[in-house]
């Protein structure tokens, strides 16, 4: 048996296609179809959020809207999201994850990270983790392995689906040669742009470029970027730093909509899911960001900061509506939203006015009514918008 | 062991429930009878009675929980041979539905 020299330290699995897969395994007589999981149940007025291989490999990616993705294939199978089982596979899978005893970073909903400092035979490893998915849920997970995050990440995504890729000191700048640098985590449309001007194409570029040249044309971004690719990492240091910078929450329309009722009943929505976020983690936020996008923009932006620091979904939505009459005048059609709190700290104002108390203790009943009942079991009237396609 | 990262309790199809009307030819929401076997903990439907009639469960394809509020829903992916049914089974109430048919 091949063992790999203990300086590898990072496993990181990444579920293939998670949510078509499970809806393949829901119903096997989608097997092997193109499908796509849509937002929506509506099929010709959603958004695409999960596509299966099969779909995939007809250029059918996340993010698009239906109407394009059954234009690209007629005959394509539609399932509409269920959020409830691909959390509780994820929970599961996570829980199966913490029997192993390592250091474990849930990084999302399909990826997850294990530090395997300690273990002699990583591959064995992944190829037992693969199984036991297998076994219990009948989905596929592909594994990367290496000296961090970053490029533990990346090679999860090199030899997909099912598939184990394991970076050693040896074989590094061999796969790093033939890996397009888009491909690097963090790398969108525009970066790869900036990328290719400077000369860099693979990721080997990146690697060898140094942390000087990184920061002078790309700046601070850059330097994290060496540093992702240079560092040796451990969960316990990555996991230690972390703390939420930020809370926010987005959402793509059915379809492109120019009814500032709509839209406020979003942003009420999105705010009030923020403001329970930030109540739920006992934190309040001074800056919200507000970002709007549609067919015939790529993004109207704007944030403000205020001094008295907020978790109350109301407020939040105030503060939005705020920073909307400064953009209403240009406001074109909007597919897609997101609003986001910044600047946060931990909660610690009491209320000394009467008002004050008064919203405090509404927050706290509506709450206790959605912890006892379920979320979304008391909401703000105005949302009732948000339930119908307009 | 100390796992961290990720929360995946933030959803908006809890605020935003999916309305019949979407989408009325398969969601159901009907109360049935079931016959199930209770072993080590886990449930495992073995047929159910629906307007009067019986449904033989072939197989589980998939089984989830979901928490909604106090409740712990049980959901169930039935294939019966002719057709694929979503049922579910409140850990509260102690009552089964049938939530929709799936194909």
């Amino acid at each position: 048996m091949r063992t790999v020299p203990k300086l590898i330290m990072i496993l990181h699995i990444d579920m293939d296609a998670f949510f078509a897969s499970i809806e393949q395994a829901i119903n096997p007589k989608l097997k092997g179809k193109p499908l796509i999981v849509g937002t929506r149940n509506n099929k010709l007025y959603t958004v695409v959020c999960a596509a299966s291989y099969e779909a995939k490999a007809l250029g059918i990616s996340s993010g698009m809207p239906s109407a394009d993705a059954f234009r690209i294939c007629p005959h394509l199978e539609f399932v509409a999201a269920q959020q409830s089982k691909y959390i509780w596979t994820s929970e599961q899978i996570l829980n199966m994850l913490r029997n192993y005893g390592y250091e474990l970073n849930y990084a999302s909903i399909d990826e997850f990270q294990i530090d395997i400092a300690d273990t002699n035979d990583p591959e064995t490893l992944a190829k037992e983790i693969q199984k036991q998915i297998y076994a219990n849920f009948k989905i596929t997970a592909s594994i990367g392995i290496a000296r961090n995050c970053l490029l533990a990440k990346l090679a999860s995504k090199l030899n997909k689906p099912n598939g184990i890729v394991i970076l050693t000191p040896h074989n590094l700048e061999q796969v790093l040669a033939i890996t397009p640098v888009k491909k690097l985590c963090g790398i969108g449309q525009k970066t790869e742009v900036l990328m290719q001007d400077l000369g860099v194409k693979t990721c080997l570029d990146l690697y060898h470029k140094t942390p000087g040249f990184l920061e002078q044309n790309l700046g601070k971004y850059g330097l994290n970027l060496n540093l992702g690719l240079h560092s040796i990492e451990s969960l316990r240091t990555t996991c230690e730093e972390e703390k939420p910078k930020s809370v926010g929450h987005s959402y793509s329309l059915p379809r492109a909509s120019e009814n500032p009722g709509l839209i406020r009943a979003w942003i009420r929505l999105l705010s009030e899911m923020v403001g329970q976020r930030l109540r739920q983690q006992n934190l309040t936020s001074q800056t919200v960001h507000l970002w709007l996008s549609g067919p015939q923009s790529t993004g109207l932006n704007s944030q403000k900061t205020y001094s008295q620091a907020t978790n109350d979904g109301h407020e939040i939505y105030a503060r939005c509506l705020r920073i909307l009459a400064k953009i209403s005048l240009r406001m074109p059609r909007i597919r897609a939203l997101g609003v986001t709190c910044s600047n946060l700290s931990q909660s610690s104002y009491l209320p000394l006015f009467r008002e004050e108390k008064r919203r405090e203790r509404l927050i706290k009943a509506v709450d206790s009514i959605n912890t006892r009942q379920g979320e979304g079991a008391i909401y703000p009237a105005i949302t009732i918008l948000t339930r119908k396609i307009t | 062991m100390k796992s961290s990262g990720f929360n995946p309790k933030a959803r908006w199809d809890r605020h935003i429930p999916q309305t019949d009307d979407d989408c009325p030819d398969v969601g159901l929401n009907q109360k049935i009878e079931v016959l199930a076997w209770f072993k080590q903990a886990k449930i495992f439907p073995r047929g159910f009675l629906w307007k009067n009639k019986y449904y033989k469960i072939k197989q589980i394809t998939y089984n989830w929980q979901e928490r909604q509020g106090q409740e712990l829903i049980n959901y169930f992916s039935v294939d019966t041979g002719n057709n694929l049914y979503q049922i579910s089974f409140n850990n509260t109430s102690f009552g089964w539905r049938i939530d929709k048919v799936i194909a």
